[in-house]
């Protein structure tokens, strides 16, 4: 099977880059997976889980996103995001922590933050991929 | 004639001033790579934003809302300038020379009846410009410490300054800071911040524009633009405070380096000094016993 060569770039560094055989971004109007061979698509994000699978359709790597863009083409696909935590970096009750702490104030910074934190919660529960 | 004992404590103190010149040089070094580290590691992102953004910016654009951070206000009467200079001194000319240019700037743009206002970035442009044109301050930023809050506080800029864009407050924003060139130079820089200058990668545009042509937009090209223009900004605050960051530790560095060297050859001719009067003293001693010893 082919493989495209992924990039997960972050504005602090770059994240992730190996070629893998597929790849599943959050887009803004819904989840697009990634084989080699793609069409010529840029999309925006919204927070949510970007999974990495190799060649045997194991999962490599999860990430969480923020928000970022994507630029895929067939032989490559460069997403960058805003920022990027490991899945098996996130820790449920810190982030529950950071919600109860974020509801107290209101303004449309802490809004933000904590539609995304709230997402961080979903993305951890969610089972809808393969992992 | 300074007696023995002053040149002893001269040398001495100039002694301890080689020390901790030559220890701050040290810690810049090191801080020098970590920064340069960070600028490098944050290359590609704004490298790849560029481009993404080149190929975006050719399409059909309407004049409101964020769009306008791509093709102004149609005005260009009000300026904002912000100078990035260091937290801290010692480090040469870093910050006289962000503030030297900014205020040329700033005199040459109200020269051509342009409203000026101004953001100092960092400790040294903040008090400068606190006591020369204090009333054009909006708002500063200090005490950033780029290399350990990283994007959070180039986020936090870029939020302000698009605040006040889109309230009209400005119609554009220049920014003026240390290009890092290598750990010995930079050099000042300025850059048109809003509304964005694509003129410098249009040629990239061109070549690209072939490939770029077919690809699908998703949800489409103005709602990613709209999404792009203001990453953008932040993106650009960001490589420039990671620059003059780096540009601030390899100033240090040198001059530090100066510095140390300076007391080295001070420390040297006070030394010849200091044995001289000595031998002085000695001989003056002598003939003084001597001629004692023959009116006997």
């Amino acid at each position: 099977m082919a493989t495209i060569s992924f990039d997960l770039v972050s504005p602090e560094n770059l994240v992730f880059n190996d070629n893998v055989g597929s790849i599943i971004v959050p887009g803004k109007d819904g989840d697009i997976g990634i084989l080699p061979g793609h069409s010529k698509v840029m999309s925006s994000l919204r927070p949510g889980r970007v999974m990495v699978y190799n060649e045997e359709n194991n999962l490599v790597k999860s990430f969480f996103v923020s928000t970022g863009f994507v630029e895929i083409n067939p032989e490559k696909c460069i997403l960058l995001a805003e920022s990027v935590n490991e899945m098996n970096d996130l820790d449920k009750s810190t982030i529950e922590n950071e919600i109860r702490n974020l509801e107290s104030e209101n303004s449309d910074s802490v809004n933000n933050k904590l539609y995304v934190a709230r997402k961080k919660i979903e993305a951890l529960e969610s089972t809808f991929y393969k992992n | 004639m300074p007696s023995l004992k002053d040149i002893k404590t001269q040398i001495n103190s100039v002694g301890s001033t080689k020390k901790i010149t030559s220890a701050m040089k040290m810690v810049a070094a090191s801080k020098l790579r970590r920064s340069q580290e960070k600028a490098e590691a944050a290359r590609p992102y704004s490298s790849r934003l560029e481009e993404m953004l080149s190929s975006l910016a050719s399409s059909p654009a309407s004049g409101d809302g964020i769009i306008k951070l791509l093709t102004g206000t149609g005005n260009d009467q009000n300026y904002v300038v912000v100078p990035v200079s260091a937290d801290r001194g010692l480090c040469g000319g870093f910050n006289s020379s962000i503030n030297r240019e900014t205020f040329k700037l700033v005199k040459s743009l109200e020269g051509n009846g342009k409203k000026v206002h101004l953001i100092p970035v960092g400790k040294k442009s903040r008090d400068f410009f606190n006591r020369v044109m204090k009333d054009q301050i909006l708002e500063s930023f200090v005490d950033l410490n780029i290399s350990s809050t990283g994007y959070e506080s180039a986020l936090n800029i870029s939020n302000k300054l698009q605040e006040l864009y889109f309230d009209g407050k400005f119609d554009k924003c220049i920014l003026v800071f240390n290009k890092f060139k290598s750990a010995i130079s930079q050099e000042v820089t300025e850059q048109q911040l809003i509304p964005l200058d694509v003129s410098n990668s249009e040629k990239e545009e061109e070549k690209e524009n072939s490939s770029n042509a077919i690809y699908d937009y998703e949800p489409d090209e103005e709602t990613i633009l709209k999404d792009l223009l203001p990453k953008n900004v932040s993106i650009q605050i960001f490589k420039v405070l990671l620059e003059s960051d780096a540009g601030e530790q390899g100033a240090r560095m040198a001059a530090m380096d100066n510095a140390t060297r300076n007391a080295g050859e001070m420390i040297d001719s006070l030394t010849l000094k200091y044995n001289r009067t000595r031998q002085a003293f000695i001989t003056k001693e002598l003939i003084e016993i001597i001629s004692g010893a023959e009116s006997i």
